[in-house]
């Protein structure tokens, strides 16, 4: 089901029978009809080992289930929110990002150090976004938080796009990252033009930069 | 060029030029582009020393390369000011970008500085190109002629162009010693030919106090 933008901070879901979709807990700001709101233990989808897998991942980020018949306005924080659609591709976010989403949607967390080995890890360190990230796949619509505005750049073979580690919010489809660095070794010593790395993201998809180096 | 990608994202597309900016501010690019940071503001050992003199030290950078940088920082509402050899004073704390081309140095604002809890000295521009300056909140441009002279907040000023003679305005009274201020004791007042970009918010001056 689709996401409706009421203004850049609010967006509104409609929830029908049959449907289930999950929000960040405390997300939502006013619903009309009949909805109900639960806690989900289990922090998302995929039974008990996902859950896990998703603690150890520090992933784990409180979720509640939405059922019932009805709108639902969402809104947290204050923070800019942007809306996702999937069509069948896999969308890569911080799990402390996500404020709602289509319940048909597969979650599930990946391990970042996995792309580019050794320096995956190192980028885990670096962006302090840890070393998983949370993964949705399938059809349907995501809404991720930011602060301030957000821009969505293309990234194409030929035109690989690198982001400030802070601004990163999302990307999807089929894209590979790797941290890189746009400096000598003048810079290393102290002289830093304050952008000593990026996260450097190639192939075919799209990547969505705050406005902002703030964490949310 | 300078382009605005929505209201907080400033878009510059380079074929081998450069631009100055603040440091840490690039968002992402795509292309080839290479960071340098600049001393003091890149006037050479005297600009240096007269930046760290005056306190306005913001740290730039200068990005070069091709392609398409963006710019954003905490979330501010950007705007484009086009400069055709005449001079921009703007607070360094909000200023993003200028092209490299563009001359920058500082220069000395007196009492208004103070008032406006922002040092003594101001950043200026000169030149001909583009420059991206911050607000919190979307700036609005204020006219100002002969006709009609402007006064501002302190804490509300973000910058001005044009041929412009400011001075500081206090409307400090007995009741204010009293205690009964207005929160509205200080105003810049300009004066001549020239533009004034205000933001609908304030910072802390000592001014929005008495």
């Amino acid at each position: 089901m689709p996401f409706r933008e009421i203004n850049s901070k609010m967006v509104e879901a409609t929830v029908a029978p049959g449907q289930k979709m999950f929000s960040q807990r405390g997300a939502m700001l006013a619903y009309k009809g009949e909805v109900s709101f639960t806690p989900n233990i289990q922090g998302g989808q995929g039974g008990l080992m996902s859950m896990i897998g998703r603690r150890v991942a520090n992933e784990a980020t409180p979720l509640m289930t939405v059922e019932g018949s009805g709108t639902v306005m969402f809104g947290h924080g204050g923070h800019h929110i942007q809306v996702i659609n999937l069509q069948g591709d896999t969308l890569y976010v911080e799990a402390d990002r996500l404020l709602a989403f289509d319940g048909t949607l597969q979650q599930g967390t990946m391990f970042m150090g996995s792309q580019g080995g050794v320096m995956g890890m190192v980028r885990g360190q670096v962006t302090g976004q840890g070393l998983f990230t949370t993964t949705l796949k399938g059809h349907g619509a995501v809404a991720v938080m930011a602060h301030g505005g957000v821009i969505e750049l293309p990234i194409t073979p030929q035109r690989p796009v690198h982001v400030d580690p802070q601004a990163y919010v999302a990307h999807h489809g089929d894209v590979r990252n790797k941290l890189s660095t746009a400096l000598g070794w003048r810079d290393m010593v102290g002289r830093g033009s304050g952008e000593a790395f990026q996260l450097e993201l190639s192939g075919q998809g799209s990547v969505y930069v705050q406005a902002s180096e703030d964490k949310l | 060029m300078f382009r605005l990608q929505g209201s907080k994202v400033l878009a510059v597309s380079m074929t081998g030029d450069a631009v100055k900016a603040k440091n840490g501010s690039m968002v992402a690019y795509d292309g080839q582009m290479a960071f340098k940071k600049m001393s003091g503001g890149g006037e050479g050992l005297r600009g240096m020393v007269t930046r760290r003199l005056t306190g306005e030290q913001m740290t730039v950078m200068e990005v070069k390369g091709h392609g398409t940088c963006y710019f954003a920082d905490r979330a501010s509402e950007i705007n484009l000011v086009s400069l055709q050899g005449d001079k921009l004073f703007v607070e360094s704390s909000n200023l993003l970008a200028t092209d490299a081309g563009l001359r920058t140095g500082t220069t000395f604002t007196g009492l208004r500085g103070a008032s406006q809890g922002n040092g003594l000295f101001t950043t200026t521009i000169e030149g001909h190109g583009q420059a991206a300056i911050m607000s919190d909140g979307p700036a609005v441009v204020l006219r100002v002629s002969a006709q009609s002279p402007l006064s501002v907040d302190p804490g509300a000023y973000i910058a001005h162009q044009g041929n412009l003679q400011q001075h500081f305005q206090s409307g400090v009274t007995f009741r204010t010693f009293l205690g009964e201020g207005s929160g509205e004791a200080f105003q810049i007042r300009f004066e001549g030919e020239g533009l004034v970009y205000v933001q609908p918010s304030e910072r802390n001056t000592i001014g929005g106090d008495v």
